[in-house]
């Protein structure tokens, strides 16, 4: 189990910290990993891949040094081996332009303020990963106490 | 992912099987290597159902290819041949093995999947939902009996998971209402799982294990139309679902006053939702008639619906392709092992060698009954009803007419089939139940304590009613 990982992006560490909090919850069925730059986040994800395993979801900010969040989701968004991956941008300094970018060009799934909302966060990733296990076909009934309801049942009326 | 217990569980399964091609020489039952063969791959499912290392469906699968590479005329060549080089004789023909999967039963319930699959599209469910709640007015309890009533009948035609998941939707934002320390929310939760699982029951289309129960009954020539199987099979659900009632209601009290249902909306008149609405309506109509009045077997009324829907477009490819193949396999899987016992004749050996002719026939239907039922609430149904229905069948067929009186073979079949629906006191038992208890509302005791009562007064009705059946010449 825990084939499932989530990654978040965030060059300053106690923010990097505070959302890893946030989803703590879920550690027990995926792997919650963090990293301070786009570059490491590459190289992270690539390394997943190459170990077979999936990355479900990606939490990035947007003004870092070097890549910036919506470049790096942009690449991401354009690699076939995450075509699935959800994404979502936390940030408190995107411009109109930026988030317009993220949203044509980078396809992310959900846009978060800082500072963000807890329980509002968490609901949403469950959400994106219900809808990320649903659509790849892992087997959902092991991730059932995480699951947002709702996805599922609308996803089982139709297709159980 | 395999997990470590998953490679031993599956280690061990390998090991017993093969164990159990051994075993009836040393209990001095002697059996053709061909039927020793079926023995092992039997164990082999069984232990795989129970212990599942792997997805169920995948162990269909596996059957089957096991089957045709050990026990078919087309085996690997070192294994059709005993010591002298002459053929085995019992070998089953490999084209009957891979035919499993396009028996008239697996096409049956192709047809029931493309008139759900049409009817969720077209939200026929849902609007026809809203139809049939509305009399049941604003009185939680009889909400409560509106929606078990409602869930049973779209599990007739629908798979007892979708019915589910569809009403635990809707159930969703009113339960959220509720009190925290009302009792009637846990009401409500397990009355989905529970009418889910017992309105599969009402048709032959309900749930796979009728299929598997059809396919024995059609191989030894008592096929059961479709409407005969309603007409002990509805009043048995409206029964068993008012009993249901009342135990929910005085196990966990509702105390909240009124409560209202917010579901579906305007019924759809586009020229495809009409055609959905004709041909559903056309289709059981057709079914329930049965061939004495159109000529037409269930089976191939099924077909019906399929070609329809394929033509006006209402099920595209992309919709073909996200039905539910693997409950397909899983039941073609089931046929296998039943082809297997019986082809072989291993069935019949077994059988001759257990002294059945003296055993009282009540007490055989009941420990059937009683095995199937507990099998089935910590494996899938299809599962038990796979592995428990051939054998039971061939103990009944070997017991000539002292089963009379409580059915027949028919009788002991169908109650079988019955037991391994009711299996439902744990949330492993069923998806409709992994479901509900998902919602957080019901714990796995009063789960327990409902789906145990329910269970034991499931049988009880179903013996009852099968005395009734024989009495009047029904069975």
């Amino acid at each position: 189990m825990k084939n499932i990982n989530i990654i978040c992006v965030d060059d300053q560490s106690e923010v990097l910290d505070s959302v890893i909090r946030d989803l703590r919850s879920l550690e027990d069925f995926f792997r919650i990993e963090g990293t301070e730059s786009s570059e490491d986040c590459l190289s992270l994800i690539d390394e997943i891949d190459s170990r077979g395993e999936q990355v479900g979801l990606v939490i990035s900010d947007h003004v870092m040094p070097g890549t910036s969040g919506v470049e790096l989701l942009k690449t991401i968004f354009n690699d076939s081996r995450f075509s699935n991956t959800k994404k979502i941008l936390l940030t408190g300094q995107a411009n109109h332009a930026d988030t317009i970018k993220a949203i044509n060009e980078a396809g992310i799934h959900s846009y978060f303020e800082k500072p963000w909302n807890a329980e509002e966060l968490l609901n949403t990733v469950k959400s994106l990963l219900t809808q990320y296990i649903l659509k790849t076909g892992i087997d959902h009934t092991e991730y059932m106490p995480v699951l947002d309801q709702a996805v599922l049942l609308e996803y089982l009326r139709k297709n159980a | 992912m395999m997990t470590k217990t998953k490679w031993l569980k599956a280690i061990i399964s390998i090991v017993i099987s093969i164990g159990f091609y051994f075993l009836p020489e040393l209990l001095g039952v002697s059996l053709t290597p061909v039927e020793k063969r079926v023995v092992s791959i039997f164990m082999l499912a069984a232990l795989f159902w129970i212990l599942e290392p792997f997805p169920i469906w995948t162990t269909s699968m596996m059957v089957i290819v096991l089957m045709l590479l050990t026990v078919s005329n087309n085996a690997l060549s070192f294994l059709k041949t005993d010591s002298s080089g002459e053929l085995f004789k019992n070998l089953i023909p490999y084209k009957s093995i891979m035919a499993t999967f396009a028996d008239p039963i697996i096409m049956l319930f192709l047809g029931g999947f493309f008139l759900a699959a049409a009817s969720t599209k077209y939200r026929l469910d849902m609007n026809l939902a809203k139809v049939l709640l509305k009399p049941f007015g604003k009185n939680p309890k009889f909400i409560l009996l509106g929606l078990m009533m409602v869930t049973a009948v779209f599990s007739m035609f629908m798979s007892n998971t979708a019915t589910a998941a569809m009403m635990l939707a809707i159930l969703a934002p009113v339960l959220a209402l509720f009190d925290a320390d009302d009792k009637g929310r846990a009401a409500f939760a397990l009355a989905i799982p529970i009418a889910a699982n017992v309105g599969g029951m009402g048709t032959p289309i309900g749930t796979p294990p009728n299929a598997i129960a059809l396919k024995a009954l059609n191989s030894m020539d008592l096929s059961v139309s479709f409407g005969k199987w309603m007409a002990f099979g509805v009043p048995y659900v409206i029964v068993l679902i008012i009993i249901s009632w009342f135990l929910l209601l005085k196990l966990f009290p509702i105390t909240k006053q009124s409560m209202e249902l917010k579901v579906g909306d305007k019924f759809l008149k586009t020229p495809k939702a009409i055609i959905v609405y004709i041909t559903f309506a056309l289709t059981v109509i057709l079914w329930v008639l049965g061939d004495g009045v159109h000529g037409m077997n269930s089976n191939v009324i099924a077909m019906i619906p399929m070609a329809v829907f394929a033509l006006a477009q209402i099920i595209t490819k992309d919709d073909l392709n996200k039905m539910s193949w693997d409950v397909l396999w899983l039941v073609a899987g089931g046929f296998a092992l039943g082809l297997g016992l019986q082809a072989t004749g291993l069935a019949q050996n077994l059988i001759g060698s257990i002294a059945f002719d003296n055993f009282p026939a009540m007490g055989l239907m009941i420990g059937a009954g009683v095995l199937c039922l507990l099998m089935a609430n910590f494996m899938s149904h299809t599962a038990t009803a796979s592995l428990l229905i051939p054998i039971f069948a061939a103990v009944a067929s070997s017991l000539g007419g002292s089963l009379d009186g409580i059915g027949g073979v028919t009788g002991l079949i169908v109650s079988v089939a019955f037991a391994s629906s009711l299996g439902m006191s744990l949330p492993i038992s069923t998806p409709p139940n992994a479901l509900a208890h998902a919602t957080g509302l019901i714990d796995t005791k009063g789960m327990a304590k409902t789906g145990i009562i329910i269970g034991i007064l499931g049988m009880v009705l179903t013996y009852i009613m099968m005395y009734f059946l024989a009495a009047i010449h029904v069975f």
